[in-house]
């Protein structure tokens, strides 16, 4: 059974007030409270757990096993019947709020090595997943409720009055084929409309509410279960109508009639391919949603096997290239929903050094506040003691002897102007290893810096650093893909950048050195503020100049390798 | 952990404490989900207006629209022929996402149905659909009289006679038929 407690992200909760609580910047996905907070909520156990058949087998088992002391003859029969009648506990929402996808390989950590391998590989690709209840609805509700979220993500108040236009028109479909009579089933596709149109009329002013409502409206059985059943009988009507695409997939001979009847119409019956199948093609292809079932099995391979199905042309084409797509996460005999639209969160910090390179392109966007430099320069040289705080951050220490290496020619001059005759430069290549590991909090920032124009808060409040208008200059340098990989010595012989500033890309460093040179620093020093890098300026989501580089990639944060280095702060 | 409150954040607190309730009325007997009480008012209304033949449903005199009560005629050329049965329907708060539990009053002899009136029907187990209705469910039924499942009986001796000899299953249907009451 999975304990929450072996989560390498609950010690977070003991921390207290760490530097890392006073950073809001912290945060790896900077567009929700995604990451470690996940992990300190025990939700997702039950939810997890109710979820998943493996661990209901147990209690069958127990059960049965009580059983059989009374009626040992007939034991087996007895266990099957258990078995057969088995409700598992359902506990939990319909449809879950999203959680990280690393609870789904802390799920599998002691499973089998194939569940193993493919559940680490997972939160790569997928950020995020959301639990549904796995009431025999699931994959309905899964596909329902992704069909809702997608509308809300496209903020198309228009498509969304469309979609209320299709629905309503559908019904034809479950008259006339599908043979229902209207008055059984009208409730049902009221609730679909109802919500269609609040969505509508909430999407333009405020999606958020858009959203809350939808999770609202989800999470009611009654309403919920009626969505449901509006979508089985779609599908019920869309094989009843075109049964020649699909009767070749309906098991057990059982014919479209017999499907319909045991597989689609009943109650709570879990969906199977066919009628992943037939939902899609009724309900998501037609407005060119495209969806993703990854498969998470116990097939060979490390990674999980995905199909994609989406609206084709005659060529196999997608009609909708690039269109929205839904990621399902399929588990045997369960559906969940997946989602990719948050930076991935490498397990291996080792995978992350490898890519220091590519890493560095990043940096380069930050990496450049003149503003604030400006004011580092004015700041009399009497506050030394407490500028060592500052060089505790490193993105904002670091910045003159980056902006040296990394600019091209074009940028000298001002950055000689700014940069050259700076008292500064000799103090920020002092490297974190050597400045103090005392806490730096925005109140002592404050005091150093008390006329900056920019309140100095801006350096741990990522918030402040986007409206630079020096930021979007940066954004286009050209100069990384070229670098070779920085190299130690820019660390620790800092005293050769200024002699480097007229030819920055031989220097051979880079425009900034990765965060990850600071972490191999700090461990030489087996101590240092190594847990705030840049990250807070980097992963702001107020922060929008990174996108507008070319070479923009999310910013990837392994939890794992911050506590590693910071042992001591486990103990506090 | 209350999923209510992390729903339902953004929403009045009116909102939340009516969702909640809604909740909780759920699994037990009383006021029902309004959705359900508006559907049974629809079938009452459909099987007034558009009655078939041989079978009728009416709610309990008590006022409760989960209780009702229904009579179905047996069939020509069936051993029922000419025989009034009466049944009883509890309908669960989640109708029609849950199988009404249907029962039969009138003693009946009859391969599917045991001596308590409790039925053996798929349809009122787990190939209930939400879109069948009382009236779709007392047709089953009345189909049931004249074909029964003899595969899967609750009355052993019934099904085999019914193969055997139908004179003698005649005579046991005739002989357990008595009229009952109204409630």
């Amino acid at each position: 059974m999975f304990q929450p407690a072996a989560t390498p992200y609950s010690p977070f909760s003991t921390y207290g007030v760490t530097p890392i609580a006073t950073f809001p910047g912290f945060q790896p996905s900077g567009l929700d409270s995604g990451g470690p907070t996940l992990f300190r909520d025990p939700i997702f156990t039950s939810v997890a757990s109710a979820n998943t058949g493996a661990f209901s087998n147990n209690t069958t088992t127990t059960t049965a096993a009580a059983s059989q002391f009374k009626m040992s003859s007939h034991d087996l029969e007895a266990q099957a019947a258990l078995a057969r009648d088995f409700q598992p506990a359902l506990k939990g929402p319909l449809v879950a709020e999203k959680k990280s996808s690393l609870a789904i390989t802390e799920e599998y950590a002691k499973a089998d090595p194939v569940y193993v391998a493919k559940t680490a590989a997972l939160p790569q690709k997928y950020s995020h997943y959301r639990p549904i209840l796995g009431d025999g609805n699931c994959g309905w509700r899964a596909a329902g409720f992704s069909y809702f979220e997608t509308l809300l993500r496209l903020q198309n108040r228009a498509q969304i009055e469309e979609e209320i236009a299709r629905m309503t028109s559908l019904d034809n479909l479950i008259i006339t084929v599908g043979g229902f009579e209207a008055w059984t089933f009208e409730d049902m596709v009221e609730e679909t409309t109802k919500l269609l149109r609040a969505l509508a009329e909430l999407v333009p002013s405020s999606p958020q509410a858009a959203m809350d409502l939808l999770m609202q409206h989800f999470n009611n059985p009654e309403i919920s279960n009626a969505i449901v059943y509006h979508l089985r009988l779609l599908a019920s009507s869309l094989l009843q109508g075109s049964p020649e695409n699909y009767q070749d997939f309906i098991p057990d001979n059982l014919g479209v009639e017999g499907y319909r009847k045991n597989w689609l119409e009943p109650v709570d019956q879990e969906i199977d391919h066919l009628g992943m199948t037939l939902l899609i093609d009724v309900l998501l292809k037609p407005i060119g949603f495209a969806v993703e079932i990854v498969y998470l099995d116990r097939s060979e391979g490390t990674q999980v096997n995905s199909h994609i199905m989406q609206s084709q042309d005659s060529n196999g084409l997608p009609t909708n290239p690039g269109g929205p797509m839904i990621h399902l996460l399929y588990r045997p005999s369960h559906y969940d929903i997946l989602y990719k639209d948050l930076p991935s969160i490498p397990l291996q910090p080792l995978q992350a050094v490898s890519e220091v390179p590519r890493n560095q392109n990043i940096q380069v966007n930050r990496a450049a506040n003149f503003t604030h430099q400006h004011s580092i320069q004015s700041t009399p040289m009497g506050d030394y003691s407490q500028l060592d705080l500052l060089l505790c951050i490193p993105g904002f220490g670091l910045s003159p002897q980056q902006s040296h290496h990394g600019f091209p020619s074009q940028y000298q001059s001002p950055i000689d102007q700014t940069y050259a005759p700076s008292p500064i430069s000799s103090i920020s290549p002092i490297s974190p290893g050597t400045s103090s590991a005392t806490t730096p909090s925005s109140a002592a920032l404050q005091q150093s810096f008390p006329s900056q124009p920019p309140p100095p808060s801006t350096v741990t409040s990522p918030t402040l650093t986007s409206p630079h208008p020096s930021f979007p200059a940066n954004t286009s340098l050209p100069i990384h893909s070229h670098l070779p990989p920085p190299h130690r010595p820019s660390l620790t012989t800092h005293t050769s950048l200024s002699s480097d500033l007229s030819s920055p890309s031989s220097a051979g460093s880079s425009f900034r050195p990765s965060k990850y040179e600071w972490r191999a620093a700090a461990d030489w020093a087996q101590e240092g503020p190594v847990q705030f890098l840049t990250s807070t300026f980097k992963n702001s989501h107020y922060n929008t100049a990174h996108y507008n580089n070319p070479n923009f990639q999310p910013e990837e944060w392994s939890p794992e390798a911050d506590e590693q280095q910071n042992p001591r702060k486990r103990l506090n | 952990m209350n999923y209510d409150m992390e729903d339902t954040q953004n929403s009045a607190p009116g909102s939340l404490t009516a969702n909640q309730a809604s909740k909780l009325v759920a699994p037990r007997k009383g006021p029902d989900a309004q959705s359900t009480t508006k559907r049974l008012q629809t079938e009452l209304m459909q099987l007034m207006t558009s009655p078939a033949p041989g079978i009728s449903a009416f709610p309990s005199a008590d006022g409760n629209l989960l209780s009702w009560t229904a009579t179905i005629e047996g069939p020509d050329d069936t051993p029922y022929a000419g025989l009034t049965f009466k049944l009883s329907f509890a309908f669960p708060p989640n109708y029609p996402y849950a199988a009404p539990t249907v029962l039969f009053k009138t003693p009946i002899y009859h391969p599917n149905v045991d001596f308590s009136g409790r039925i053996c029907l798929d349809i009122l187990k787990d190939k209930w659909t939400a879109a069948y209705n009382i009236q779709t469910v007392l047709l089953s039924l009345q189909s049931l009289l004249g074909e029964p499942n003899n595969a899967s009986p609750l009355n052993g001796e019934a099904a085999e006679l019914w193969d055997k000899d139908p004179e003698e299953f005649k005579k046991k249907v005739l002989g357990r038929h008595r009229d009952v009451d109204d409630e």
